[in-house]
C-alpha cells in the first residue's frame, strides 16, 4: 500500500515539476527584472517548490533501486565532477549566447532569463540528488533512531538559505551568520555517524578512500568557485540567492562529510581483513549449520560435515571418528586413506585425557612414532568432540600436511562447528530411532492382528458345559494360543498352548501350531497322538532354540470323559468339590526333541468329571505377572484365588481372577500375553432335554 | 528391565557358566555368546550354575536347545546345577530333566566330567 502510495506520489510531483518549471520561466520572463519583492518572493518560493517536487520524485527512485552506500557515492563523485565542468566551462558559452554577463543579468531580455534560468536547474538538480544521497547515507545501518537529528539539520539549512536575505540589512545579518554556523555544527555533529563503513570489505574501503579525496577536492574547488563575484554566482544570485545560500551549505556538508568519511575509512582500514574474516566465518557458521541441519541421513550428514570441516579450518584431510560401543571407527574421510586415519586415532587415543576433551584442541603429530608408517606427511592435528547430552559421542579430525600448522582462529571456529555438528547428528539419531520405533510399533500390530484373528472369536455352546476365555495380549505380543474344535455335537477338542519367545516370531510359529490342531483333530482323536503327531510336523519349521508347551484336552460331552495330554505346558487344574488338583501327565515340550524321547514322554489321563468339576487351563503370563518390585504374581496366589472364586459361575470367575492380576501389575507393564479358560461339567442337564434326546438319537443310528 | 550377567570359569576342562539375575528374551544374547565362545574354543565340557538365577523365561530355556546338539556331537555335554526350586519347576513342567542331566551341585557335575575322562 505504501508503495504504491509513495509511486502515485513520486509521479504526481514529477508533473507537478515540470508545470511548475514552466511556471518559472513564464513568471520570470513576464515580470523580471523586477526589484519588487513580491515578485522575487513568488519566484523563490516556486523554485523551492520545484526543488521538493524533484526531490519527492527522486526519493521514489532511491526507495525502488534501494542503492549501496559505495556507489551512491560514486553517483556523488560524477556528479560534482559535472558540475565542477558546468562552472569552469559555461562562463565562454554563455558570454558568447549573451556577451557580457555582469551588465546581462542586471537587466536581462529573454534570452538572458531563459538561459540563467536553465543554468540554475542544473544546479537546482545537482542539490535536490546530493541532498537526497547525504540522507541515504545518513540512514544507513542507523540503529537509532536519529530522525530528529537529520530534521534539525534540514530545518536549519533552509533557515540558512532563507536568510540570505537579512544580509542585505548590516544590521539583521548576525541572523544570517547565526543559522549558518549552527547549520556547520549540525553538518559536523551528523556527519561523525558513518556506521556504514564497517559493513563493507577491504577491496572496498580502499576504493572508497581515494574516492572520498577526489570527492573531498571537488567540493571545495566547487565551494571555492561558488564565492561571491564569480561568473556563476552571477547568474545563480541573479535567479534565487536562497538557492545559491543552499548550495553553499550543501557543499559544505559534502566537504565535511567526506573528510570525516577520509578519516574514518582510514582508520577502519588496518583492522579490514579481521573484521572480514570474521564476517565470512560467522556468515560461513550460519551457512553450515542451516547445510547440515537439512541433511537426515547419517552417512551423508558425516560426510557433509567433513566436508566443510576442510573448508572452515582449511585443513587438508578431514574424517570423523565415530564411537560405537567402546571403539572408535573412521568414517567419512576426506582426503585421507582409512589405514592413515585409524593409525592417527590410535595416536590420539594416546594423549592424555582425551576422553575428557571438551573443545577443540590442536596436536601437534610430529612426535608420533608411527609417522613413518603414514602415507602423508602430516604435521597438526585439529580435533573437537562430537558430543550429545555431555557424553562423547565421536570426534571430528583435521589434518594439515608439511609445513602449514592450524592456528587459534581455525580451532575456534571448529570449536564451534563442532557444537553444531552435535546437535545435527542427534537430531539425525533421533530420527532415526523414531522411524525404527514405527516400524517396529507396525510389526506389532502386524503380531497382535495375526494373533487376534487365530485365537476363537467365541466360546462354543454345548448344553452340558458352561465355558469362559480370555486372553490379553502383551504390548511386545507373546505366543499364546488356545482353541476349541467342535469336532461332533457329543466331542469337544480344545487346546491351549504357548510359543516360547515374543514376537511377530512367535506369533506365525503360533499361526502354524493353530493350522496343525485344526486339521490333526479332524482326523485324530487321541490327545495323545495329536500331540506325537504336531511334533512331527513341527520338526521341520521350528528354529532349535524355539518350542510350543501345549496341552490337548477331549471331552465326551455325553458322559464327562475327559482325556487329557500334556507336552510341557502348565498342568491342568482341576477344582473338584472346593479341592484343587492338578491335571499333570508327563510330557515334553513341542520341539525339544523330534526322536523316541519325546513320543515316550508323552503320557495320557483321563478323568471322569463330576457334577460341577471346574478344569482351569492358563498360560504362564498369570503366575508369572510381575508387580512394581519385579515380583511374581504366583503359583499359590493364583490357586487360592481360583478356590476362593470357585462357587461364581465361570464368567465370573475369569473377570475376578483377572482383576486380581492387573491390580497387582498396574505398575508394571504387562510382561506376557495372558490367556485363561475355564469349562465346568453340568451334569444334571444331559438328564433332562435335549442332550438326552440328541444321544438316544445317536445311539439310534449306531 | 532387569539385571542379568554371566560369568565364565575354567575349572579343568569343564568350563563353568554362572548366571545371575534375569534370563529373558532380552538378555538371552549373552548368554547365547557365552556358549558361542566356549564352542569356538572347543570346550564342550559345560556347566551352568543357576545358583545366582531368579527367574528364567521361555527364550532363555530355549538358549540351551540351540546349542545342546552341537555339543553333544562333539561329546560334551551341558549340565545344569544347583536351581531354585522355582526355575527347576519351570524346566520340569517343559520335561528338560528328560534332555539334560541336573544336579544339586556343581562339584557333582563337574565330578561326572571328570569320571568319564
Amino acid at each position: 500500500m505504501n508503495k504504491i502510495l509513495s509511486n502515485i506520489l513520486s509521479r504526481r510531483s514529477f508533473h507537478l515539476f515540470w508545470i511548475l518549471t514552466a511556471f518559472l520561466f513564464l513568471f520570470r520572463i513576464v515580470f523580471i527584472p523586477s526589484e519588487n519583492f513580491a515578485i522575487i518572493t513568488i519566484s523563490e518560493i516556486v523554485l523551492a517548490l520545484i526543488l521538493l517536487s524533484l526531490a519527492f520524485s527522486l526519493s521514489g527512485l532511491f526507495k525502488e533501486v534501494k542503492p549501496n552506500p559505495l556507489s551512491l557515492v560514486v553517483n556523488v563523485g560524477i556528479l560534482s565532477a559535472v558540475i565542477f565542468l558546468v562552472m569552469n566551462f559555461s562562463e565562454p558559452i554563455v558570454q558568447l549566447l549573451i556577451g557580457n554577463v555582469k551588465e546581462k543579468v542586471k537587466n536581462p531580455g529573454l534570452a538572458e532569463n531563459v538561459i540563467s534560468i536553465l543554468y540554475s536547474l542544473i544546479f537546482l538538480g545537482f542539490a535536490a540528488y546530493v541532498f537526497l544521497v547525504f540522507k541515504t547515507l545518513f540512514y544507513f545501518k542507523q540503529t537509532r533512531n536519529v530522525e530528529t537529528y537529520f530534521n534539525t539539520m534540514l530545518i536549519f539549512f533552509v533557515l540558512t538559505s532563507i536568510a540570505v536575505y537579512f544580509e542585505q540589512n548590516e544590521e539583521l545579518s548576525y541572523i544570517s551568520t547565526t543559522f549558518y554556523i549552527v547549520s556547520v555544527l549540525l553538518i559536523i555533529f551528523n556527519s561523525l555517524r558513518i556506521s556504514w563503513i564497517a559493513f563493507i570489505v577491504k577491496k572496498e574501503k580502499i576504493y572508497l578512500l581515494i574516492l572520498s579525496v577526489v570527492i573531498l577536492i571537488l567540493f571545495i574547488v566547487n565551494l571555492v568557485k561558488m564565492g561571491g563575484g564569480h561568473f556563476h554566482y552571477q547568474i545563480i544570485s541573479s535567479v534565487s540567492l536562497v538557492l545559491d545560500r543552499f548550495l553553499n551549505v550543501l557543499l559544505i556538508y559534502g566537504a565535511i562529510y567526506f573528510s570525516i568519511l577520509f578519516f574514518t575509512t582510514l582508520f577502519h582500514i588496518p583492522t579490514a581483513e579481521a573484521f572480514d574474516k570474521k564476517a565470512q566465518e560467522v556468515s560461513s557458521l550460519q551457512y553450515f549449520s542451516k547445510l547440515i541441519n537439512e541433511v537426515l541421513d547419517f552417512k551423508d550428514l558425516s560426510k557433509t560435515i567433513s566436508d566443510i570441516t576442510t573448508k572452515l579450518t582449511g585443513s587438508d584431510a578431514a574424517w570423523i571418528m565415530w564411537k560405537n560401543e567402546d571403539d572408535f571407527t573412521s568414517i567419512a574421510q576426506q582426503n585421507i586413506g582409512y589405514y592413515d586415519a585409524q593409525l592417527i586415532h590410535g595416536f590420539m587415543l594416546s594423549q592424555k585425557k582425551w576422553d575428557k576433551l571438551d573443545q577443540a584442541k590442536i596436536i601437534p603429530i610430529e612426535k608420533f612414532e608411527k609417522q613413518n608408517e603414514l602415507s602423508e606427511k602430516y604435521s597438526t592435528l585439529l580435533v573437537a568432540p562430537l558430543k550429545a547430552h555431555g557424553n562423547i559421542k565421536g570426534f571430528l579430525l583435521a589434518a594439515k600436511k608439511g609445513n602449514s600448522i592450524f592456528n587459534e582462529e581455525d580451532r575456534s571456529a571448529l570449536d564451534t562447528f563442532s557444537e553444531y555438528a552435535s546437535i545435527a547428528f542427534e537430531n539425525a539419531r533421533l530420527l532415526e530411532e523414531s522411524i525404527e520405533k514405527q516400524r517396529l510399533e507396525r510389526e506389532l500390530d502386524v503380531a497382535r492382528e495375526v494373533q487376534r484373528r487365530i485365537l476363537p472369536s467365541k466360546n462354543p455352546n454345548y448344553p452340558n458345559l458352561d465355558i469362559s476365555s480370555i486372553f490379553i495380549p502383551a504390548f511386545e505380543v507373546g505366543g499364546d494360543y488356545y482353541d476349541f474344535f467342535p469336532i461332533d455335537q457329543n466331542t469337544l477338542g480344545f487346546i491351549i498352548a504357548d510359543v516360547s519367545g515374543k514376537g511377530i516370531s512367535a506369533a506365525f510359529i503360533m499361526a502354524e501350531v493353530k493350522g496343525i490342531f485344526e486339521s490333526l483333530s479332524k482326523v485324530i482323536r487321541r490327545p495323545k497322538e495329536i500331540l506325537i503327531k504336531a511334533n512331527e510336523i513341527l520338526k521341520g519349521t521350528l528354529e532349535r532354540k524355539i518350542f510350543v508347551s501345549a496341552a490337548y484336552g477331549l471331552i465326551d460331552v455325553r458322559n464327562g470323559t475327559l482325556h487329557i495330554a500334556r507336552a510341557g505346558h502348565c498342568p491342568i487344574l482341576l477344582i473338584r468339590e472346593g479341592k484343587l488338583q492338578d491335571i499333570r501327565p508327563e510330557g515334553l515340550g513341542l520341539g525339544l526333541s523330534f526322536d523316541n524321547v519325546f513320543s515316550d514322554s508323552l503320557q495320557e489321563q483321563k478323568v471322569d468329571l463330576q457334577e460341577n468339576d471346574t478344569l482351569i487351563l492358563y498360560t504362564d503370563g498369570i503366575t508369572e505377572a510381575k508387580n512394581g518390585l519385579f515380583e511374581d504374581f504366583g503359583e499359590d496366589n493364583f490357586r487360592n484365588l481360583l478356590l476362593k472364586f470357585s462357587s461364581h459361575n465361570v464368567q465370573t470367575i475369569t473377570e475376578k481372577v483377572i482383576k486380581e492380576v492387573s491390580i497387582f501389575s498396574q505398575e508394571h507393564s504387562q510382561y506376557d500375553d495372558i490367556t485363561l479358560v475355564i469349562i465346568r461339567w453340568k451334569q444334571n442337564i444331559i438328564n433332562n432335554g435335549e442332550a438326552e434326546w440328541q444321544i438316544s438319537a445317536q445311539q439310534l443310528k449306531t | 528391565m532387569a539385571d542379568f550377567s554371566t560369568t565364565v570359569k575354567d575349572i579343568g576342562d569343564v568350563s563353568v557358566i554362572y548366571l545371575n539375575g534375569f534370563l529373558d528374551a532380552h538378555t538371552a544374547p549373552m548368554l547365547e555368546n557365552n556358549f558361542s565362545e566356549l564352542i569356538n574354543k572347543n570346550r564342550y565340557s559345560i556347566v551352568v550354575n543357576f545358583e545366582e538365577l531368579a527367574y528364567i523365561s521361555s527364550a532363555g530355556l530355549g538358549v540351551f536347545m540351540a546349542f545342546i546338539e552341537k555339543v553333544r556331537e562333539n561329546n560334551g555335554d551341558i549340565k545344569l546345577t544347583t536351581m531354585n526350586d522355582k526355575v527347576y519347576n519351570i524346566f520340569d513342567l517343559l520335561g528338560f530333566p528328560l534332555l539334560y542331566e541336573i544336579y544339586k551341585s556343581e562339584d557333582e557335575a563337574i565330578n561326572k566330567f571328570k569320571s568319564l575322562k
